[in-house]
């Protein structure tokens, strides 16, 4: 291979493990909550939150980490709320996951306009880049590598989520209390006190992902600017069929479709930007019309456990 | 999947059922002034531009009402899906389906030469039918894969939206001739002929004949669900499939055919939109109409009558708020808050409702 | 039978009341359960049996009385207390995850930190080698058979060394053998000092193992005994207020009175049909080598042959699980088969839809009545009409007096009680619910088969007597009638044929007789008599 086609080729992956990060984040988060039995359809929102709160806490005190910090701190009690409408109060878990979106777009969107002004684009400390030692230089990998240290977080906690899921007793509460709510409050366990967990840990992570949009890959906020990362991040985790492993690959593709956006016109080759733009929704149409094999969703998804009343 | 609790009102659990949506709206209402004084702005001055804009003048009037002649009859669609425990979340893409398929009729399709009403008509049923193909999708997915319609006509959304931007971004599809690099992505202005008309054109009032049309759907509508065959099907179907099955219901064209319902009353309040308002099709159509009319919906709690407030509610809200935004400097986001709050105290309402039910 | 010898009160329950919005479900129920006894709760479907137990677990709260756990208070919020102060439950419906092993299903509530599975599969043999419980710790639940399960929640239940081990009806799963040997465990159990609950509305085993019984009936203590097993004709009368003697079979059998041992007793008459009963006729339903594999290949039916004739009623024995509630989707036609086929009335009718079976007359009562059989939110006639609401169609609405009244006839001639035709089907008592799925499936046009799953489960004495009399007059009427149940004793009682499933395989056949119990109880098993 020529020079520029492996510069494009590391570009390419590199671009696609960039563009993934957010629906990482959010798609880990959500598999956890999800298999605890909540769908959260709230990631968009809380993904949003967790870019403008990145974005302030950087911008305020010019450290990148105050930012995530503050976009975890900030992502939270939205999280909270969610957990205690789809658990305590059993309500619909659509309805309320839509509901958190709308208003977490007005909420943003008003505040920042509020805090900077109408439409500014006001550049924000960014979070470094990191590569892992050794690899600078090779060809492809040491270009597709540099990435933010977030990404490598990410990658760490899907190792330990893995590890969580199948060898711990929290684990195996959570698989419980997603297939069979009753068999875990029948041992003596409480499916509340794990949903409630695996909804806010929903959070956090979606505020990890939607601060590396702000402060880890475009340097500002812009309103709106998760632009349906959190409902891809969703798919991502029915694409992986409710397994880490695969919902990590699932979101590097969703990834990949996203960067071709910018590399096909690279290339040269014309293709109408809504196609491109349309191409991950697509594919996860695809996905979830079964095309990829068959979905295993943990059986009590979205049914809210009623105990028979105390 | 769980439905929102939606309870038959019943002659005694009447009064907490309306208590429950509008002190929800009173509420949103109430955080949205704070917002508005948050910002800054004088709270005399924003209620001002809000009321002037939305009842102020007979335009305003006509202009609000339109607005919640899209809405109704999304949120119909919407309550006709809901009966069969079926939640259409993809208002945005099937509006947007309409929209394309009217204005390519209206503009390139000959419409504008049949006779009469028919040059209006024709493409306003095209757009339906557009529109329902697009929520059958979704209906046909759960029918034979289980595929939950939420996320499905969510991505449809999304797809929809984005090719209705694909096809006024060229002009080899619906953007008007481009004269030069300053001409704005969208259409050409849609033949007089194919305009929907207007109810009272001497009152200044942009009303169009879609009020009345969706007067006649929404009877025809509360009919079929309280009365008809269909309507019971729907319910069976949503309450309890396999019973429904047993019974010999045709579930899955139950479910395809709720889905097309739903899909093409979105359809037809985008062809109105263009036909009757906008009279040309620009990237941002939809314009959260969909969401507005999901919202619509969901307020409804499942009866005709609570759609068509609701509507009328959220229309003269959204002509409130632009007015609020243009004149008093208010961001419409706000309209964006309340409404998010709106359906949080709905959702966490439900419960609430249901306990007093089962006590 | 071991004496009663003096033991420590472990348990009192002291006046406890609970209520379910209007319905009293207890009522001052006062009794006390000693250390080491076998404690039998007798009464029948509906006693408030099952209530008594969730509560002294933690499931519900009372909303009367007080209880009291070796001397000291005892009111727990949620199972969680309740094992932390050792009261474990064995529930009717087993809690377990399906798609994990026995070893996890263990595990679950009790681990911290990181599984420890090989140490922890050592502890489980040893559990199981003490109360003589069979586990396989790696297989996974859901391919265990129903009794198998059973012992896996009772391990569950031991691991925590209980003080207090309540059993909630958990014979009505097993097989004749498994009976035997759950009894036995109670023993050893009892005799390590802890104290056992076991719920149940069958006399022989109180017979055999309780030390003293306590019979509930409409939420209220009717009876107690220190003897029961001298006592039973008292207990009976309290537990459903009728004498046996001269009960129909089917009435006995529900209360499992016509006892193995009893030869005599056993030998008693089957309801005689009235005169003029027409003898068996010609096939209607003809079973032909009917497989069904599920989507992972798994057979659940295998080689299913049989055949029923007009007027007869043809029983299918089993325990749950067996495959009875697969051949009964597949006959209903909510299943296609995977091999095989079946007729009606010599027309093929596999793979077709249940509109089609239903114009070809067949009635299906599903073995779950709120699942299948009805729509609990909608109106009594609504479901009474569920599967012809098209014969109401009036230019395309529903005839609603037409409705109500069609709905009102039925009620009359099935007796079923209801404020009115248009009340909640919900809102019915189990019976009457019951009795409405059936009326509906006897009226239909043209019925020529009848295939009834579990029809009498979780149904007091009254409403059992009732569908059994419908489903007898049906079949003297000429309606073949295929029955499946996991009540034994009731289908020797009704049925004329029997048909024995194991593991979706038909066992044998024979006469409907209790000179045909120990072939019945070896196939049940599954060994080849």
């Amino acid at each position: 291979m020529d020079h520029s086609a492996v510069a494009l080729w590391g570009l390419f992956i590199g671009s696609s493990l960039r563009l993934a990060m957010p629906m990482l984040f959010a798609a880990l988060g959500e598999l956890v909550s999800e298999r605890a039995g909540v769908l959260n359809l709230s990631l968009e929102g809380m993904m949003l939150m967790g870019a403008f709160a990145g974005a302030m806490g950087s911008l305020w005190t010019g450290q990148p980490l105050l930012g995530l910090a503050l976009a975890i701190v900030a992502v939270l009690p939205i999280a909270a709320l969610q957990a205690w409408l789809s658990v305590r109060l059993h309500a619909n878990q659509i309805v309320s996951g839509i509901g958190i979106n709308i208003l977490v777009l007005g909420a943003t969107t008003f505040a920042y306009r509020e805090l900077v002004g109408l439409r500014s684009r006001v550049q924000i400390p960014g979070l470094a880049t990191w590569t892992p030692p050794g690899l600078e230089g090779v060809p492809v990998v040491g270009a597709a590598l540099q990435q933010s240290w977030l990404l490598y977080l990410a990658f760490a906690i899907a190792v330990a989520i893995a590890v969580l899921l199948r060898r711990t007793a929290v684990g195996l509460a959570i698989h419980a209390a997603g297939a069979e709510p009753a068999a875990l409050d029948k041992s003596g366990g409480s499916v509340t006190r794990v949903r409630i967990g695996a909804v806010l840990f929903a959070g956090v992570m979606s505020a990890l992902g939607g601060a590396f949009l702000s402060l880890g890959d475009i340097h500002t906020f812009t309103e709106g600017m998760t632009n349906g990362a959190g409902y891809l991040a969703l798919v991502g985790v029915i694409f992986g069929n409710w397994k880490t492993g695969r919902t990590v690959l699932a979101c590097v593709f969703f990834g990949a479709a996203t960067a071709l956006q910018f590399q096909l016109p690279a290339l040269g080759i014309e293709v109408p930007t809504a196609l491109l733009i349309m191409l991950p929704y697509v594919m996860a149409l695809l996905a979830v019309a079964g095309l990829v094999g068959r979905q295993s969703p943990p059986a009590a998804l979205t049914e809210p456990y009623l105990q028979p009343g105390r | 999947m769980t439905a929102l609790a939606v309870a038959r009102p019943t002659l005694g659990a009447w009064r907490s059922e309306l208590w429950v949506p509008v002190g929800a709206v009173v509420v949103a209402l109430l955080g949205g002034l704070a917002l508005v004084a948050a910002a800054g702005v004088s709270l005399p001055a924003a209620v001002a531009a809000f009321a002037d804009g939305a009842w102020g003048s007979a335009y305003a009037v006509g202009a609000s009402l339109n607005r919640a002649v899209a809405l109704g009859f999304v949120g119909l669609g919407f309550i006709v899906a809901h009966r069969a425990n079926l939640t259409n979340v993809g208002g945005e893409g099937q509006i947007a389906m309409g929209g394309i398929v009217s204005t390519a009729l209206c503009l390139y399709g000959g419409a504008a030469s049949l006779p009469g009403p028919l040059a209006w008509i024709v493409p306003l049923v095209a757009a339906a039918i557009a529109g329902g193909v697009w929520g059958s999708i979704a209906g046909v997915l759960k029918v034979r894969i289980g595929t939950n319609e939420v996320i499905s006509t969510l991505l449809l959304s999304f797809i929809g939206v984005w090719a209705l931007y694909g096809c006024v971004q060229s002009t080899r599809l619906l953007r008007q001739p481009m004269t030069d690099s300053a001409t704005l992505p969208e259409s050409l202005e849609v033949p007089a002929a194919t305009q929907v008309p207007q109810i009272a054109p001497s009152l200044d009032m942009p009303l169009h004949a879609g009020a009345i049309v969706l007067v006649l759907l929404a009877a025809l509508v509360a009919v079929v669900l309280a009365r008809s065959l269909f309507g019971l099907r729907l319910r069976a179907v949503g309450l309890n499939p396999a019973a429904a099955r047993r019974a010999g219901m045709p579930i899955g064209a139950t479910v395809v055919v709720a889905m097309f319902i739903a899909g093409a009353f979105a359809g037809l309040a985008g062809g109105f939109m263009l036909q009757g308002e906008q009279l040309a099709l620009k990237a941002r159509f939809p314009s959260g109409y969909g969401i507005d009319g999901l919202v619509v919906g969901l307020l409804a709690r499942g009866t005709v009558k609570g759609v068509l407030a609701s509507a009328l509610l959220f229309g003269f809200l959204r002509s409130g708020g632009i007015a609020m935004e243009l004149s008093a400097g208010v961001p419409s986001a706000i309209v964006l808050v309340i409404q998010g709050l709106v359906i949080l105290l709905l959702a966490g309402s439900a419960w609430w409702l249901h306990r007093r039910k089962r006590a | 039978m071991p004496e009663a010898a003096a033991r420590e009160t472990l348990l009192a329950i002291d006046g406890v009341g609970k209520r379910f919005g209007d319905l009293a479900a207890l009522d001052g129920v006062s009794l006390e359960i000693a250390a080491g006894e076998i404690h039998g709760l007798l009464g029948e479907n509906g006693a408030g049996k099952s209530t008594l137990c969730n509560i002294v677990f933690g499931v519900h709260r009372a909303d009367a009385g007080a209880m009291r756990l070796g001397g000291a208070p005892y009111r727990p919020g949620g199972p969680a207390d309740a094992l932390a102060a050792g009261v474990a439950m064995v529930h009717q419906h087993f809690s377990l995850v399906g798609d994990l092993s026995v070893v996890d299903n263990l595990l679950l509530g009790q681990a911290r930190g990181f599984l420890r599975r090989s140490e922890f599969a050592a502890e489980v043999a040893r559990l199981s080698e003490t109360f003589g419980l069979a586990l396989r710790p790696q297989a996974i639940v859901q391919e265990l058979s129903v009794g198998e399960r059973q012992r896996v929640e009772i391990v569950k239940c031991l691991m925590r060394r209980p003080r207090l081990l309540v059993l909630d009806e958990p014979t009505a799963v097993l097989l004749p053998d498994e009976i035997d040997g759950l009894l036995r465990v109670c023993e050893r159990v009892a005799a390590s000092g802890c104290g056992i609950v076991l719920v149940t509305h069958k006399l022989a085993e109180i017979r055999r193992t309780a030390h003293r019984v306590t019979v509930l009936r409409h939420g209220r203590v009717v009876a107690r005994s220190d003897a029961p097993a001298d006592e039973i004709d008292r207990l009976v009368r309290a537990m459903i207020q009728r004498d046996l003697a001269g009960a129909a079979p089917a009435l006995r059998a529900a209360v499992g009175s016509d006892l193995r041992t009893n030869g005599a007793a056993a030998a008693a008459p089957k309801d005689a049909g009235a005169a003029g009963v027409e003898p068996p006729g010609e096939v209607v339903l003809r079973v032909e080598g009917l497989g069904l594999r599920d989507a992972d290949g798994v057979p659940l039916l295998e080689g299913v042959a049989f055949t029923v004739r007009r007027g007869e009623i043809v029983g299918i024995a089993g325990v749950e699980g067996n495959g009875q509630s697969e051949l009964v989707a597949v006959l209903s036609g909510a299943t296609a088969a995977t091999a095989g086929g079946f007729r009606v009335d010599d027309a093929p009718m596999s793979d077709h839809a249940p509109k089609t079976l239903t114009a070809a007359g067949v009635g299906v009562v599903p073995e779950d009545r709120h699942r299948e059989g009805s729509v609990p939110a909608m109106s009594l006639a609504l479901n009474l009409a569920l599967s012809t609401l098209q014969r109401f169609r009036r230019w395309g609405l529903v005839d609603r007096a037409a409705l109500a009244g069609e709905a009102r006839d039925r009620m009359r001639a099935f007796d079923i009680r209801a404020a009115g035709p248009d009340v909640p089907f919900a809102s019915l008592s189990g019976g009457n619910q019951q009795k409405a799925v059936l009326a509906r499936e006897l009226s239909l046009p043209g019925l020529r088969l009848l295939v009834a799953a579990q029809p009498t489960r979780g149904l007091d004495v009254g409403a059992v007597e009732a569908i059994y009399a419908q489903i007898r007059a049906a079949a003297d009427r000429g309606v073949a009638v295929l029955l499946a149940s996991s009540e034994l004793d009731e289908l020797l009682a009704v049925a004329d044929r029997l048909l024995v499933m194991y593991r979706g395989r038909v066992m044998g056949e024979c006469a409907a007789s209790q000179e045909s119990r120990p072939r019945i109880g070896a196939w049940m098993a599954g060994h080849a008599a």
